[in-house]
């Protein structure tokens, strides 16, 4: 047993040591990235628009993977994607298996402990859908009033924060609240922004009896992931976006991922890449 | 693993909100014995009239019911049958409890099919000569049955009766799918809350197995106190 004990703890030695080298060839990600001539991406690849398979070339297309394709370009190096796990994102970036998340990853304070935030690439939330015919205009027209949501996401707590008066159903899929909706059970439906409008695009001509809120219920910034510390790597990531805004590059990607022209039909950006600051 | 704890749940407004899930299963339970008990009784005499349409009508009733998921019956007292209304009333009724009556409602339908046929095993446990008794000595039909037959036969019926009450029972946490705020609900509720799934189910399950508890211990205590001497055995 003692024996096998002390061989134990050599190997824990030797592991650590092989870590810590492994930590300092990594010292500046940003050289290394030069160096070997491509920046390895973690995407999701099953998140249309921001990542997805198109189904003419097999290659993974989408909003954030022209983002990562704008800062290799900036860099000067190939971009290479990986197409990751949900689950899998912040540990593989962690253990330096990608370079860069670009994975619908949603910027917050808890995460900022474990890794860094590029500036904010999409700002999605959390909408209330009601009747045109209703008259209710803002979230305080729903104080005391029956909304419809799903059960088991953060719709149901977000819009009893946001109206603290309201009275809340919740269904197991979505599609069941809004039916509940369109019958009248509820007086709005509580959803994601971008399952909220795909619904209620799929209307079709009908969609024009309901109406979506301006107000978000909830702010969900979205931003590139970045290793913790790499701030050189970070302040390049950051001056590519910071370009694209200015050019008015970031506006045109947005319109050709989520504009009027998409199966996403976002009437408008309403926020811009300029900050890495998030409020919770 | 991760620690199990019960604190979290124990105080404030998870706890409020599963005892409010608890008030609100417990009546939908009291609520439905209440309709389906006289619904079943009446079903059960359909099925045991002397005219041929009325039989094969509760007989129809009983197997289009029993056929039939609970979770169907549910969806479609939520969904179909209220958007029948005339539109004034529509509006009324929408802006009510809608939930909990349709729960009500498919509840009530659902479990008379399987009380009427309890009720109607033990009108057939009582002698048919008695009947025959009866009418031989002016009794209608209906009278008989009333004044005769039923209240031994009711007293047979208890333990079934009482173990669909327990089926009743569980069942109430089906109308969670229409989005009605019963027990399961508000325990869903309180997991997305506080990510504690394990610990939320496992105090829903002690809710529902000691009520169930009380409810067979209650069917023991009949089986050997008002069931007759013969039902025993």
């Amino acid at each position: 047993m003692p024996l096998n004990r002390r061989r134990l703890a050599q190997a824990l030695v030797a592991a650590g040591a092989l870590l810590l080298t492994a930590q300092a060839a990594l010292a500046d990600q940003l050289d290394d990235i030069k160096k070997k001539g491509e920046l390895v991406v973690g995407v999701l690849g099953t998140d249309e628009p921001n990542s997805f398979i198109d189904p003419k070339t097999r290659q993974i297309i989408g909003y954030e993977v022209d983002l990562a394709r704008a800062v290799a370009a900036k860099l000067g190096v190939k971009l290479q994607i990986k197409q990751l796990a949900v689950a899998a994102r912040i540990p593989e970036l962690q253990q330096g298996h990608v370079d860069l998340l670009a994975a619908s990853l949603t910027h917050n304070k808890e995460r900022e402990a474990v890794i860094d935030f590029s500036l904010t690439t999409f700002v999605t939330g959390q909408k209330v859908l009601v009747k045109a015919d209703s008259g209710i205009q803002n979230l305080a027209a729903l104080s005391g009033k029956k909304v419809v949501t799903i059960k088991g996401g953060t719709q149901e707590p977000n819009i009893r924060k946001a109206v603290p008066n309201v009275d809340v159903v919740t269904f197991d899929t979505g599609p069941q609240a809004f039916q509940a909706l369109q019958q009248g059970k509820g007086v709005a439906f509580v959803n994601d922004e971008v399952s909220l409008l795909d619904q209620h695009a799929k209307l079709g001509p009908a969609a024009t009896q309901y109406r979506v809120l301006d107000q978000n219920i909830s702010v969900e910034p979205l931003a590139l992931g970045i290793r913790k510390g790499e701030k050189r790597l970070k302040d390049q990531v950051d001056a590519t976006l910071r370009e694209l805004e200015k050019s008015g590059e970031a506006d045109k990607l947005f319109v050709k991922w989520y504009g009027p022209e998409t199966r996403l039909k976002f009437p408008k950006r309403t926020f811009k890449i300029d900050s890495d600051k998030v409020e919770s | 693993m991760p620690v199990l704890s019960f604190a979290p749940l124990l105080h404030g407004d998870y706890l409020a909100w599963l005892l409010a899930g608890l008030r609100l299963s417990l009546l939908l339970t009291g609520l439905t014995l209440l309709t389906a008990l006289p619904l079943a009784i009446a079903i059960a005499l359909l099925r045991l009239s002397p005219w041929r349409p009325l039989r094969l009508l509760g007989e129809g009733y009983v197997e289009a019911v029993r056929c039939v998921p609970l979770l169907v019956h549910m969806l479609f007292w939520y969904f179909g049958v209220p958007e029948l209304l005339p539109a004034g009333l529509k509006e009324k009724v929408y802006a009510g409890d809608i939930e909990v009556v349709s729960a009500w409602a498919a509840l009530t339908l659902y479990t008379a099919a399987y009380m009427s046929e309890d009720i109607r095993s033990g009108v057939r446990a009582v002698p048919g000569a008695q009947l025959d008794a009866a009418l031989a000595l002016g009794f209608s039909f209906l009278a008989g049955m009333r004044l005769v037959i039923l209240p031994q036969a009711l007293r047979i019926t208890l333990p079934p009766l009482l173990s669909q009450t327990l089926n009743l029972w569980k069942n109430t946490s089906i109308a969670t799918v229409i989005g009605a705020a019963e027990l399961m609900t508000q325990a869903q509720r309180v997991e997305s809350a506080t990510f504690r799934g394990f610990e939320t189910f496992a105090l829903v399950t002690v809710a529902y197995l000691s009520v169930s508890l009380v409810l067979t211990g209650l069917a023991q205590w009949a089986q050997h106190h008002v069931s007759p001497q013969r039902a025993q055995r």
